[in-house]
């Protein structure tokens, strides 16, 4: 389910400045579509981790990007092990 | 449920900074998102945040202390996480990242086989679709047309409506969508139809409704009328003694189905008296003895 930019900013509790904020880091990576951004729930759920790290953890702004692009690299890591698994299976 | 304090390993007389402390040092081993593959530590973290939202408010913490709420007081449902996205197609993958173990594919045939797969399907990666809304006249919905679309950057796009198409219903074109990167093949444009409001005619599924006015002669005698359709008018026989309410069935007149057959075009019959009082019609209904005893809201008493 894709969704557009005023939804997402209300799904997600966003000011639209934080949102340009937040791309402008990188934190955020929305799609784009007919020249306008479009958002994912993976998108929402981004939000919330970034707040729980800004808010909840005490990361501050550096450790933020840091931490995400970490996470970005576990979820590579996690998608190439599974596939490296099943081509081993297959092969077996 | 657990005791909050033992949840966050602190003491009953912890200070508010001490709680803040423990808590972060728990939540940063035990986040969801800084560990996704661990399932257990969405549980723990769970717990952890439930305990932390009842200790670091003040107040609740001393409602708490007090016995006066119990630990469940501040649980806070929180149902998704980042990571639950994370390996979804395509959305997740937007943010995935190889970067950190590229370096191992030089050494291995097939992790850089399978790098290699993944670094194509990126480079041929499909177009994105389109979304674009095209509303169209009552009646061209029920009988198809092409309408053409024309485009916020420029060019413009036939569409086909092929009869019978529902209100809100989603056309989709294919290749007409962004082009694709490297050979991947262009995304679609995905048209949502919208069908504007007939001033008689109104639809239900695949039946055509009309509210069709008639004389009291036409009602009481009966005769022939003409009864628009969708695809001109035809002669109907109202039957002698028709009333206000009555519906009268066209076959095969309404709206193409998908399996080739049509639905039905329902006439409900409206009887008008004359648009002026007429001193004969008055006249005839004083006198009328048969018409007296009839009581058409009997059934409508309290």
């Amino acid at each position: 389910m894709m969704i557009n930019k005023r939804e997402f900013l209300v799904r997600a509790q966003l000011e639209d400045k934080t949102l340009e904020a937040w791309i402008h880091e990188e934190w955020l990576a929305p799609a784009e579509s007919v020249g306008e951004m479009t958002f994912s729930d993976a998108d929402v759920a981004r939000v919330q981790l970034i707040r729980d790290l800004k808010n909840d953890l005490g990361v501050n702004d550096e450790g933020v990007g840091v931490i995400l692009n970490l996470v970005d690299q576990v979820h590579g890591l996690r998608r190439v092990l599974t596939e490296l698994l099943k081509s081993v299976h297959d092969r077996a | 449920m657990k005791d909050p304090y033992e949840v966050l390993g602190v003491e009953r007389s912890a200070t508010a900074d001490a709680i803040q402390k423990a808590y972060r040092r728990l939540a940063k081993k035990l986040h969801p998102d800084l560990n996704p593959g661990n399932k257990e530590a969405e549980e723990r973290f769970k717990e952890v945040s439930a305990a932390y939202d009842l200790l670091s408010d003040a107040d609740k913490r001393a409602r708490y202390d007090r016995g006066e709420i119990d630990a469940s007081g501040a649980e806070k449902p929180r149902q998704h996480f980042y990571r639950d996205f994370a390996s979804e197609a395509p959305a997740g993958h937007a943010y995935e990242n190889y970067s950190g173990f590229a370096d191992f594919a030089d050494s291995d045939d097939i992790l850089s086989e399978l790098l290699r797969r993944r670094a194509n399907v990126r480079v041929r990666a499909r177009g994105s679709d389109v979304h674009y809304e095209l509303p169209i006249e009552f009646l061209e919905a029920v009988t198809g047309a092409v309408k053409r679309l024309t485009l916020p950057e420029g060019g413009t796009l036939d569409v086909t409506i092929p009869a019978g198409i529902q209100n809100g219903q989603v056309l989709r074109l294919r290749g007409k969508g962004r082009p694709g990167l490297g050979e991947g093949e262009p995304g679609d444009a995905l048209v949502e139809i919208t069908i504007k409001p007939h001033h008689f005619f109104t639809r239900d599924g695949n039946d055509i409704h009309i509210d069709l006015p008639i004389t009291l002669s036409e009602a009481v005698l009966g005769g022939r009328v003409n009864v628009p359709t969708p695809t001109g008018p035809v002669t109907v026989t109202v039957p002698k003694g028709s009333n206000t309410g009555t519906v009268l069935r066209l076959r095969g007149k309404g709206v193409m189905r998908r399996d080739g057959g049509h639905g039905d075009e329902l006439v409900k019959l409206k009887v008008m008296l004359p648009e002026r009082p007429d001193p004969e019609l008055e006249a005839f209904v004083a006198g009328w003895q048969g018409g007296k005893p009839y009581d058409p809201r009997r059934d409508a008493q309290p």
